[in-house]
């Protein structure tokens, strides 16, 4: 299951939508697919490859603009 | 005609029995008959009879598991499908948050029978860290993968 859907399935706040390319083109061209795999967060950030799971979760919720350095307790 | 082979179906069948543990839901939405129809506006689905029949192979290999709801979207509101098919995969009274659009073949087929499993085992596999960021999150997030069947 690709990092995208393990999200999705962990947080109750996480949707994942995975599209085939080839299939809707007029989405791909959208959102500026040249290669895949091509993560897009929120229909605005976007980063192209298979990244390691910290690698890809970090910069998802960066580009989603979660603060990832904010302590647990938000203290 | 079947979509995966005998011996692929065989397999399935033999995973599921060992890795399906809860129930799982999918839901297909569809347009049915419109498969052949070549319109501007995208309005014909070419493989929404296809992703029909991968999704009852999946439900056939573990039907007393997996529960299958095929949609017409042309009969019934879907908010949050925006095109078909369109495939969830769901734990039975969750809420469905992972999405497949258009048929998930090559490497996508893969990925959809994990997320049955990880789903029917309630089980995202992440590590305690990456965990510890998803608890961060507190607004809605979507994550968009485009991928190709290889």
């Amino acid at each position: 299951m690709s990092l995208a859907n393990r999200m999705a399935l962990a947080s109750e706040h996480v949707r994942a939508l995975t599209v085939e390319a080839n299939e809707f083109p007029e989405l791909s061209r959208q959102f500026g697919v040249s290669g895949v795999p091509r993560t897009v967060i929120n229909r605005s950030g976007a980063f192209v490859g298979a990244l390691p799971e910290a690698q890809f979760v970090e910069t998802a919720l960066t580009l989603a603009g979660v603060d990832l350095d904010q302590a647990p307790d938000g203290a | 005609m079947a979509i995966l082979s005998e011996g692929v179906r065989e397999q399935l069948r033999a995973r599921f029995a060992e890795r399906l543990s809860g129930p799982v839901q999918l839901t297909l939405y569809t347009r049915p008959g419109s498969g052949r129809l070549i319109l501007p506006s995208g309005f014909g689905c070419p493989t929404c009879e296809e992703a029909r029949e991968l999704a009852e192979e999946l439900r056939d290999a573990a039907p007393e598991k997996v529960s299958l709801e095929v949609v017409d979207v042309t009969a019934t509101p879907t908010p949050g499908v925006s095109d078909v098919p369109t495939l969830r995969v769901w734990a039975p009274g969750g809420d469905p948050r992972m999405a497949w659009q258009g048929l998930p073949g090559g490497f996508e087929f893969a990925t959809v029978v994990d997320a049955m499993e990880r789903v029917s085992a309630a089980d995202p596999g992440l590590s305690e860290q990456t965990l510890a960021w998803l608890g961060r999150v507190d607004q809605d997030l979507e994550v968009m993968v485009f991928a190709t069947p290889t």
